[in-house]
C-alpha cells in the first residue's frame, strides 16, 4: 500500500506540475550546497521539465543568467503554520484520525507565499492541535498550481496528534467545573494520555467489520503511517515514547513516531535513541522558553544529532523576518551544529521523515527543481533568500 | 594675612596629594586589548590591532602600537574587538515603566531603574555597553531619561550620563482617544504659556508671594528688578520672565520651559503616520524640533518623507518588517522599515529585541540581509545611537579620547554563530562568558552548580548528553511526572504574574 502510493503519487503530481513549466532554466551560484555532502563552487544548476538535470561545476555565469552567491535545496518545514481559519478545529471528538487537513487548506491563503519566499518549498501541514488525535497531515509544495491536489506531494502523509496541555485547553467551560454531560473531555494531561491509549487499544482489539478510523489507527500501529505527535515538555515526550514501547509489547514493534515541537527532547536523548524516535525542533524564540513551560536549550539540535537522533528544524508559528526556517538553521549552528548538519536538518532529514526524499531535499539530477537562492552565506541573518525556484519555475526572481 | 593664607595653602597641599593618589590609582588601571581584528566603526578595520585604555579612556588604537610597561595586557588573537552596541531608547530595566500622571516631566527614571534587573545582565551578554533608559510610552510628557552602563549594583555606579532627555508621546495613552492625546499635548504648552504669563502678571501687580510676604511683615517690597533670565526659545516667548528668578518657577512647569527654550533633548513616541504629524506639529510650534528624535512604531514609517523634510532623526522599534494587506487586492505587502529611512536619507537608530539572542546584533544583521551595508547597519546600532542620546563624542566607536568600551566577539559581531566573550566598560572587565553561569544553562540546559535555576519554578536537572537511561522503559517515572506537574501549575501562576507585569510595562 505504502509503496504503491509512492509510485503513483509522484507520477500524478509530476503530470500536474509539468504543465506550467514550459522553458528550460539554469541558475548559477558561487557555491551550490547540494545537501548530498557536496559543496560545489562556481556551479550551474540546469533544469528541464521541472526537474534538475545537471550540476556543472567550475563554470562562469552566462550573460543574462541568474547568478547568486549561494544555492541550497528548497527547504522543507515539517511543522508549517498555514492559515485555516478559526473554524477549522474539529471540536466534536478527541480522536478523529480520518479527517484530512488537506480538505481545509486554502490555496489562495497568503501564508503560502510567506513560506515560499523565505525559501521553504515543501511543507507538511497538520490539523490544529486541539484534539488528541486530529487527523491526517499532508505534504505539499508551497506554490505552483492554484489547486491543493496538484501541489500535494504526499496525501495522508502522517497521522497527527498532540500531547500535553493543548488538547485539553479548550475543554473547560467558561465558568464552573466541567461536571456536566455537555463538557468535552479530557480536561487534564492524564486525560489526554488516556485518550491516546484508549484509541490505540480500541484499534488493537476491534473485531469484525472495522471502521475507517480504526483502519487508519491500525496503519499507524503497523508503522505504515508515521505518527507526528506534538509534545513540548519532557513528560509528554516520555508519554509518547512509552506508548510506542507499550505497543511494541502488544505485538506492534514497527510503529513510527516523530515528536513535533520537541522543545525538551535534549532531556531525554537516550529514550529517543532507544525508541528510534525522530524530532522536529521548535523555533528558537524567547531565550528557549516555549509553550507548556518547556525549556528549549540552544544546543538541543547539536546534542541530539551527536547521539544519532534524527533532527528536523521548523518555524512552527514563528513570524518576523528573523523567524524563518533558514534562520532556525542559523540558530542551530549558534548551538554548535555544523553547517552541513544544519543544512540536513532543513532538507534531507525532513524529506526522509515525511517520506518524500525521492523527490525533494537535495540538488541532484532527477530531483524536483526546488531551489533557494541566497545573497550570502545561507542561514546567516545577514543573508536572505532572494530568489526561489519551484518545480523548475523562477517564482521569486532575485533581479 | 598669614592666618588667611595658611588654610589655603593647607587646602592646596591636601588637594595635591589627593590628586597624585588618584593618578597613581589610575596608572594601575592601564589596560591593553589585543585582538585578531578590531572593528573601530571609524574608518578601516584593523587586523591584529591593539587598543590602549588609560583611566577608562582610549588613548591609542592601531597596529603594533606601543603601550605603558605596567599595562595589563589582554590578548584575544582569534577574536574580534568591537566598540559595543548602544541602545538609544529602552523602557526595560525599570520597575514599572509608566506613570499615571499625564505630564510627569518632573520625574526621573533614575528612581525606577532596577540595577539587578535581568535585562541588564542580558544586555551584557548581547554586547550592549550603553543604554538610554526612558519612561514607557504611556504618557503625554514622561519623566527624564537616564543613560547607564549595564553593570553595577546602584544607579550611581551604572551612570554614564544623567538626564538624557524627556519622553513624550504623540500616541494615545491608555484610555485616551487620539483627539484627547493631541489636545493634552498642545495643552501642555498653552498651559505653560498661561502659567508664565500669570506669574509675570502677578509679579508686576505685586500679587506674587514674595511681595505679599514683605507687605505682611511690614517691609518694603523689593524693587521690580530683573532677577532671572528672559525667556529664550525660537517660537513663542513670554515677556518679563526676567522678573522671575528661575527657582520660583513651579517644579512641574520648569522642565517644560526648558523644552520650549530648546534646552532639552526630546524623544517623542509615535505609533502611526498621524502621530508623526502631531509630533512634528507640536515640536515645530514649540521650538524643540531641532532637539527631537522620533521613536517610531507601526505605520509611522509612512510619514518618512515628512520626517526627511524636517530633518528629524528616528529610533526604530524592534519589529523591522511592516506587513499589511492591500485593502483592494488582498496582496501581502512587506516593507523593511530601516531601508525606507536609509533611502530617504533620514538618520536612524535601532532598538534591540527582547532577549540577548534578538539583541541589537540581530537587528543589525537583519538590516544587512535586507540590503543595507554593514557600515549602515553598524552605525544604526552604535554611532548614530550615541549621537541621538548626546554621547557621540564619548561612545560608539573605538577612537582616541572615547570611553574604553570594548566588546570581544568570538567572530563577526553580526554572525549568528558569534558570541560575546568579554565586555570591557570604561577599562574594566565586566563580563566574561566563561564565568557566565546562565550561559551554560541557556546553551545546554545543564544547571551549573551552586546557582539558582533560570526559572526558579522549574526544577532543571543536570543532564549530560552521554546519559542514557538503563531501564527497559517499563518504569514510567510516575513519581517524577507527578512532581513536574505540580511545578507546572506553580510556574503557570508565575507566568501569569509576569504577563501582568509586562502588560503594565507597556
Amino acid at each position: 500500500m505504502m509503496t504503491l502510493s509512492f509510485l503513483i503519487l509522484p507520477l500524478l503530481s509530476s503530470v500536474a506540475t509539468a504543465a506550467p513549466v514550459a522553458a528550460d532554466l539554469s541558475v548559477h551560484a558561487k557555491v551550490v550546497y547540494t545537501a548530498t555532502g557536496e559543496r560545489v563552487e562556481n556551479a550551474r544548476v540546469s533544469i528541464s521539465d521541472g526537474k534538475i538535470v545537471a550540476i556543472t561545476p567550475g563554470v562562469d555565469a552566462r550573460d543574462g543568467e541568474t547568478s547568486v552567491l549561494a544555492i541550497t535545496p528548497g527547504m522543507i518545514d515539517l511543522s508549517a503554520h498555514a492559515t485555516m481559519g478559526s473554524r477549522s478545529v474539529e471540536e466534536t471528538t478527541e480522536i478523529r484520525p480520518g479527517f484530512r487537513v488537506a480538505n481545509t487548506l486554502d490555496v489562495f491563503s497568503k501564508s503560502w507565499e510567506r513560506h515560499l519566499y523565505s525559501g521553504v518549498t515543501t511543507v507538511m501541514v497538520h490539523p490544529y492541535d486541539n484534539n488528541c488525535i486530529g487527523g491526517l497531515s499532508v505534504v505539499l509544495k508551497t506554490g505552483g498550481a492554484e489547486n491543493i491536489a496538484a501541489r500535494t506531494i504526499k496525501a495522508d502523509a502522517a497521522l497527527r496528534g498532540a500531547l500535553g496541555d493543548q488538547p485539553s485547553q479548550r475543554n473547560h467551560p467558561a465558568f464552573g467545573r466541567p461536571t456536566d454531560f455537555y463538557s468535552r473531555r479530557p480536561t487534564t494531561r492524564m486525560g489526554v494520555e488516556w485518550e491516546w491509549r484508549k484509541a490505540m487499544y480500541d484499534a488493537l482489539y476491534a473485531e469484525g467489520q472495522i471502521d475507517s478510523d480504526t483502519a487508519i489507527l491500525r496503519r499507524a500501529l503497523s508503522g505504515e503511517l508515521t505518527i507526528f505527535a506534538q509534545a513540548w515538555a519532557t513528560q509528554d515526550i516520555r508519554t509518547i515514547c512509552y506508548l510506542k514501547e507499550e505497543m511494541a509489547r502488544e505485538g506492534h514493534p514497527n510503529m513510527r513516531i516523530i515528536v513535533d515541537a520537541a522543545a525538551e527532547a535534549w532531556r531525554e536523548p537516550g529514550l529517543l535513541v532507544r525508541t528510534k524516535t525522530g524530532v522536529i525542533l521548535p523555533p528558537y524564540e524567547h531565550e528557549g522558553r516555549t509553550e507548556d513551560n518547556a525549556f528549549f536549550a540552544l544546543s538541543s539540535a547539536k546534542q541530539l544529532v551527536d547521539l544519532g537522533v534524527a533532527v528536523a528544524l521548523s518555524s512552527h508559528t514563528a513570524a518576523g523576518p528573523g523567524a524563518t526556517l533558514g534562520s532556525q538553521a542559523g540558530f542551530a549552528q549558534r548551538g554548535g551544529l555544523s553547517f552541513a548538519e544544519a543544512l540536513a536538518a532543513v532538507t534531507t532529514t525532513p524529506a526522509r521523515m515525511a517520506g518524500v526524499e525521492n523527490r525533494v531535499g537535495t540538488i541532484e539530477a532527477g530531483k524536483d527543481a526546488d531551489l533557494a537562492l541566497w545573497n550570502g552565506t545561507p542561514f546567516e541573518l545577514t543573508s536572505r533568500v532572494v530568489g526561489v525556484v519551484l518545480d523548475g519555475k523562477m517564482v521569486l526572481d532575485p533581479r | 594675612m598669614n592666618q588667611q593664607l595658611f588654610p589655603t595653602l593647607f587646602g592646596a597641599l591636601v588637594a595635591l596629594s589627593l590628586a597624585s593618589a588618584a593618578s597613581a590609582q589610575a596608572g594601575d588601571s592601564n589596560i591593553v586589548i589585543k585582538a585578531g581584528k578590531v572593528i573601530t566603526n571609524a574608518g578601516e578595520t584593523i587586523e591584529n590591532g591593539t587598543i590602549v585604555i588609560q583611566n577608562g579612556r582610549i588613548t591609542a588604537v592601531g597596529q603594533g602600537i606601543e603601550y605603558p610597561w605596567n599595562a595589563e595586557v589582554k590578548e584575544y588573537p582569534g577574536s574580534v574587538a568591537f566598540p559595543g552596541f548602544v541602545e538609544a531608547h529602552s523602557s526595560r530595566g525599570m520597575d514599572r515603566a509608566n506613570e499615571n500622571i499625564d505630564v510627569a516631566a518632573f520625574l526621573n527614571v533614575k528612581d525606577s531603574i532596577d540595577p539587578v534587573s535581568f535585562y541588564f545582565e542580558d544586555a551584557l551578554r548581547a554586547g550592549v555597553t550603553t543604554i538610554n533608559v526612558q519612561q514607557g510610552d504611556e504618557c503625554v510628557v514622561g519623566g527624564m531619561g537616564y543613560i547607564v552602563k549595564p553593570t553595577g549594583m546602584t544607579v550611581e555606579e551604572m551612570t554614564v550620563r544623567p538626564n538624557s532627555g524627556l519622553a513624550m508621546s504623540a500616541t494615545p495613552k491608555r484610555g485616551k482617544s487620539r483627539a484627547t492625546q493631541a489636545q493634552s499635548l498642545r495643552e501642555v504648552f498653552s498651559g505653560l504659556q498661561r502659567y508664565l504669563e500669570d506669574t509675570v502678571g502677578d509679579k508686576r501687580q505685586g500679587l506674587d508671594h514674595a511681595t505679599r510676604e514683605a507687605l505682611y511683615q511690614g517691609r518694603e517690597a523689593d524693587e521690580e528688578t530683573a532677577k532671572g533670565r528672559s525667556m529664550a526659545g525660537s517660537t513663542w516667548k513670554v515677556d518679563g520672565l526676567e522678573l522671575i528668578p528661575r527657582w520660583e518657577i513651579d517644579e512641574k512647569q520648569a522642565p517644560l520651559l526648558k523644552i520650549v527654550e530648546g534646552n532639552q533633548r526630546m524623544f517623542v513616541f509615535c505609533d502611526s503616520a498621524q502621530a508623526v504629524a502631531l509630533a512634528l506639529e507640536v515640536a515645530t510650534d514649540n521650538g524643540f524640533l531641532h532637539r527631537t528624535s522620533l521613536v517610531l512604531e507601526g505605520t509611522s514609517w509612512k510619514a518618512a518623507d515628512m520626517i526627511a523634510q524636517r530633518g528629524v532623526p528616528v529610533i526604530l522599534s524592534e519589529s523591522l518588517m511592516y506587513r499589511e494587506r492591500d485593502p483592494v487586492s488582498g496582496e501581502m505587502i512587506e516593507t523593511f522599515v530601516p531601508k525606507v529611512f536609509q533611502d530617504k536619507g533620514v538618520r536612524f537608530a535601532l532598538r534591540g529585541g527582547s532577549t540577548a539572542s534578538k539583541g541589537l546584533w540581530y537587528q543589525a544583521a537583519l538590516c544587512v540581509g535586507y540590503g543595507l551595508t554593514r557600515d549602515q547597519a553598524l552605525a544604526a546600532t552604535t554611532t548614530t545611537s550615541a549621537d541621538l542620546i548626546g554621547l557621540g563624542d564619548r561612545i560608539g566607536s573605538l577612537e582616541v579620547g572615547k570611553d574604553g568600551n570594548v566588546v570581544i566577539f568570538s567572530g563577526d559581531p553580526l554572525s549568528v554563530k558569534s558570541f560575546v566573550e568579554f565586555v570591557v566598560i570604561e577599562g574594566e572587565l565586566v563580563y566574561d562568558r566563561s564565568n557566565d553561569t546562565r550561559v551554560l544553562h541557556l546553551d545546554t540546559g545543564a544547571q551549573p552548580e551552586n546557582t539558582a535555576p533560570h526559572d526558579p519554578n522549574a526544577d532543571f536537572k543536570p543532564h549530560g548528553k552521554a546519559e542514557v537511561p538503563d531501564d527497559d522503559g517499563s518504569d514510567t517515572d510516575a513519581g517524577e511526572n507527578e512532581e513536574e506537574h505540580e511545578e507546572d501549575e506553580e510556574s503557570d501562576a508565575d507566568d501569569k504574574h509576569d504577563d501582568d507585569k509586562e502588560n503594565e510595562d507597556k
